[in-house]
């Protein structure tokens, strides 16, 4: 699992500008684990592994759930979200955004079982995982949180400063209530929407403590990335007797052809592709529509949501460029991939 | 005012431009005879494939690493040093997708128009100093810039529009900045920028980008957008070329004059020949601006007022091709006075010992019309006052009376199809009514109503019918076609046919040959989705209700040709937003097989290798299937008054 660091709470404290802090970080958390995500999704060739490309798809959706109802929970307090400065656009490889420095470095790179097992079971691993034994935690050195801890954190500190003051002052015409069915209904204006909506995120997440579905009957994404892991779909056990497991990872096979996987350079930042080459064009291209959608997330989320539709178009034209970067070849063997950085001019 | 003012800034840079190029053959537009090898690039030594250059493409269009070169704020006053304008960029949009580069119609491909572009003035770090849209514009006075021609790759064109909803951040700091918007009360600038160089090299790392090059001033709103009220210079066609070899060298070109500052405004910027795709300026020789005066006797003779030193390293990059003249002084009132009734001309002396040559000039009389906006789409019924400027000399003419013709000689419907035989333009006329005269107003302006009825399906695969319609001056009907003008400057409609969908519209019944047709022509689209399946784009309903429910001028608008009627448009919005039980747009059932419609038999070989041919570039080889018909315009006669 995510370590976070403990001063995350410290941050917190009891004021209200530290709960806007601590749910700035959560944006944060959820933005940056889209690339790493999106770099796995888009390296799987067109029409291959189709079923491991929906599963990954259908949690990176709801991670853009996650961010938009962040976004929401922060305006309610009248809080404002930065999406588009420079300095906290993640960086990759890097830990996430919070994390001790100790724990898992994210990285850029291609699909493969071992980057799913490795790095996306790890970012979306419950406290206490069931039915399966706890992976090896970074070492521990400095308190640490896991990402569950810090929104239940964030709960706690909306229900107390809410026992002496009304801190949903933020104006409703800021809140995002379209793109997503849940918007329409989970809209934030009290506590109690709010801390509905970090169930919601920590469930579609991880779970709930006694059941690998969140509350929609969906399975948890650390179950999701587990199935693609396993090969197998997670079913109920078929023979369930006392004491056993309520699940297995029993149903069809998820096939996996690693044909089927453009070999995609990993983390591309690490060595930059030399400038005036194609790959360079392409990168500063894709980099540069990236940084468009950062801006337009930005002011969705700050006064206009009805910037969402352009935003959409933006995440569309990275797909379509990412794909044209994923089948271009810098080498034999080796085909390029963007580096999801900062770049305002192009 | 326009961008060929004193108040000014030049920039220069990249531009990208990624059309597909499966929708270049006209034929390539009938589902009953496309094959999935319309869809392969062209490799040049390859087997012949017929997907063109880029089938791949998706019609981004893009401003890449434009650099402020220059910035003046009045006449031979150029921007203080430490003005920060001089480190600021011209940028595209950073909060939308890329704008897009569109044809009218295969047919008429040679008045493509860049939609849904913002235009920012940033500094480095992305900081805007300015945003704004450009109103959509289509290229025009396309040439062949290049020595030696070389099809699209040695092609030059200009665009020419204005930038509206003006955003000014912070420019306290920029006296350039300031006196420019201050020099735009109406919240208008003017922009113009030269196009060449382009490269068509799928490996390289500049596939689909060339040279840009261009001057962003102040504009107004009682002015064209798209053309300097001004003093036009006016060529005829060389020998040869792919677009336009102009007789003198110098192609169609524009100037204006700054009274009060006693200086000529010329702008060669898609006017000189270049050396080489995207290269240097050709040595012309010494290249004076004049005007043709009278000697003791009455001949005319050509008076020097200055010296254009368009050979001076950097000279294009940092003027865009703008020259004041005369450089080292103002003209003198007796000057100005002569230049307001005689033609203004371009002097080339190739060496010191030969005499100067006119290049290129005013017409005898100086007189000029044009549309402003030059493109349209229109559905049937549908009316669009077309904004026509007359001037004599650059001032405007008060009364001019303008006739307009059908001038169908620049639509492409001539035979070079791969594949077949492209469809007759310009049928029926009876769908296209508008008045053969009308009469300028005294600001020399006119509205010409264009007014269109269903057009039928005269090109039965392709929607609707392309048309041309020329505006002329009376006066100059008693040259026919020899009066100096303009081939690219007439109007352009695309007017679409009627259309009735099935009721209520399912998939088989009227969906699925319009979504089958776009799936055909962009492959680009089967990176999101497959249009032609049912089952694909059922699963994207929501995110094809946003794109067909978008403003054309949002960039992100679906169809991206903006090739598609109302009525189409109208019936799809309409079967993607009533689902049937199953929460699935109607699919109703396959259409009983009609009797195949005959299909033109193949061509015989072409002359030469198709693949040589297709690497000459769309634009060229749509220009090499222009109609042609210019000596057989019908010219009506002028009114007896």
């Amino acid at each position: 699992m995510i370590h976070l660091k403990a001063e995350l709470l410290e941050d917190l404290k009891d004021s209200l500008p530290g709960l806007r802090r601590a749910v700035q970080n959560a944006i944060e958390l959820e933005l940056a684990t889209l690339p790493p995500y999106l770099y796995a999704l888009y390296s799987i060739k067109p029409g291959a592994n189709l079923e491991i490309a929906g599963l990954i798809k259908s949690i990176v959706m709801q991670e853009m759930l996650h961010m938009a109802l962040d976004c929401n929970i922060l305006n309610a307090i009248d809080g404002h979200p930065v999406i588009d400065r420079p300095e906290s656009v993640p960086k990759y490889p890097g830990p996430l955004p919070g994390a001790v420095e100790s724990d898992l470095i994210v990285p850029l790179a291609p699909f493969s079982k071992q980057l799913v097992h490795d790095v996306f079971m790890v970012i979306e691993e419950p406290e206490d995982p069931l039915h399966f034994p706890v992976l090896k935690a970074a070492e521990i050195g400095a308190p640490q949180i896991t990402i569950g801890q810090f929104y239940e954190a964030i709960k706690k500190q909306i229900l107390k400063l809410s026992e002496t003051q009304n801190i949903f002052t933020g104006d409703p015409a800021r809140q995002l209530t379209t793109g997503f069915e849940v918007l329409q209904t989970l809209k934030i204006t009290d506590a109690k929407s709010a801390i509905a909506a970090i169930n919601l995120i920590v469930e579609q997440g991880e779970g709930t403590k006694t059941s690998p579905l969140d509350p929609e009957h969906e399975l948890a994404h650390y179950y999701r990335y587990a199935e693609i892991f396993y090969g197998k779909k997670l079913i109920p056990n078929p023979d369930p007797k006392p004491g056993g497991p309520d699940y297995v990872y029993g149903g069809h096979a998820i096939v996996f052809n690693p044909a089927g996987v453009w070999p995609v350079v990993t983390n591309p930042s690490l060595s930059p592709y030399k400038p005036g080459t194609k790959a360079a064009n392409l990168n500063d291209t894709f980099n540069y529509t990236y940084t468009s959608l950062l801006k337009s997330l930005h002011l969705t989320f700050n006064g206009q949501p009805d910037r969402l539709a352009p935003a959409i178009g933006l995440m569309e034209s990275l797909k379509e460029q990412a794909l044209v970067m994923m089948s271009y070849e810098l080498v034999p063997g080796q085909t390029a991939g963007p580096s999801f950085q900062y770049r305002p001019v192009l | 005012m326009s961008y060929l003012n004193s108040v000014r800034l030049h920039f220069k840079g990249k531009f990208q431009a990624a059309p597909s190029t499966v929708n270049n053959d006209p034929v390539h537009f009938d589902n009953a005879t496309f094959l999935p090898s319309y869809q392969d690039r062209q490799i040049v030594s390859g087997p012949p494939r017929d997907g063109w250059w880029n089938p791949q493409g998706d019609a981004t269009w893009r401003l890449i690493n434009c650099a402020v070169t220059s910035a003046w704020i009045g006449a031979a006053s150029p921007a203080p040093k430490d003005d920060m304008i001089h480190s600021c960029l011209v940028a595209d949009s950073d909060r939308t997708v890329a704008a897009k580069l569109v044809d009218l119609d295969p047919e008429q491909q040679l008045v493509s128009e860049i939609w849904g572009m913002q235009v920012r003035i940033s500094r480095p770090d992305g900081t805007n100093v300015l945003r704004s849209h450009y109103a959509t514009a289509a290229f025009a006075d396309i040439w062949d810039r290049a020595q030696g021609g070389g099809g699209d790759i040695g092609a030059g064109a200009m665009y020419q529009s204005v930038l509206y909803d003006l955003e000014w951040g912070d420019i306290g700091g920029s006296v350039f900045l300031r006196t420019l918007r201050d020099a735009a009360p109406h919240g208008l600038l003017s922009i113009k920028f030269n196009v060449d160089g382009y490269n068509m090299s799928f490996g390289s790392p500049d596939f689909t980008r060339g040279r840009i090059a261009g001057t962003i001033g102040p504009a107004s709103l009682n002015e064209p957008k798209h053309f300097v009220l001004g003093r036009h210079f006016m060529t005829t066609a060389g020998p040869g070329g792919n677009f336009f070899a102009p007789a003198g060298k110098i192609n169609f070109c524009v100037a204006a004059l700054d009274e009060p500052a006693g200086k000529l405004l010329v702008d060669l910027g898609n006017a000189l020949p270049s050396q080489s795709a995207g290269g240097p300026m050709q040595d012309l020789g010494d290249l004076t601006l004049a005007y043709i005066g009278q000697d003791a006797s009455g001949n005319p003779v050509p008076v020097n007022l200055g010296n254009i030193p368009y050979l001076q390293p950097a000279w294009y990059d940092q003027t865009a091709g703008i020259a004041e003249v005369p450089a080292d002084r103002s003209l003198t009132s007796a000057e100005i006075a002569a230049i307001q009734s005689n033609s203004l001309a371009l002097l080339l002396t190739p060496t010191p010992a030969d005499p100067a040559q006119i290049a290129i000039s005013e017409p005898a009389d100086g007189l000029y019309v044009r549309a402003d906006r030059f493109v349209y789409r229109m559905d049937p019924g549908d009316r669009r006052d077309v904004s026509l400027y007359a001037t004599k000399w650059g001032q405007r003419y008060a009364g001019a009376r303008i006739v307009s013709v059908f001038d169908p000689s620049q639509l492409q419907s001539q035979e070079f199809s791969t594949v077949g035989v492209p469809p007759d333009v310009a049928i029926p006329t009876k769908a296209v009514e508008f008045p053969a005269r009308v009469v300028a107003d005294n600001q020399g302006m006119a509205k010409l109503p264009i007014h269109v009825t269903d057009p039928g399906d005269p090109r039965l695969y392709i929607d609707g019918q392309v048309y041309g319609v020329r505006p002329m001056l009376e006066e100059t009907l008693d040259y026919g076609v020899n009066y100096p003008f303009s081939p690219w400057e007439f109007v352009s409609l695309l007017a679409f046919s009627g259309f009735t969908p099935d009721h209520p519209p399912t998939w088989f019944g009227s969906m699925q040959p319009i979504f089958q047709q776009y799936a055909n022509l962009y492959p680009v689209m089967s990176r999101f989705l497959n249009l032609a399946d049912y089952d694909s784009v059922s699963v994207n309903v929501d995110l094809l209700q946003l794109a067909f429910g978008l403003n054309p001028e949002d960039p992100n608008s679906m169809p991206v040709t903006r090739d598609l009627s109302a009525a189409k448009r109208k019936a799809i919005l309409q079967w993607l937003g009533h689902p049937g039980h199953d929460g699935r747009p109607l699919k109703g059932s396959p259409r009983p097989e009609s009797a195949p419609r005959s299909v033109a038999a193949p061509l015989p070989p072409k002359a030469a290798p198709v693949e040589m041919q297709l690497a000459r570039g769309g634009k060229a080889i749509a220009a090499s299937r222009r109609v042609g018909l210019r000596q057989s315009i019908q010219l009506p006669r002028k009114e007896n008054s």
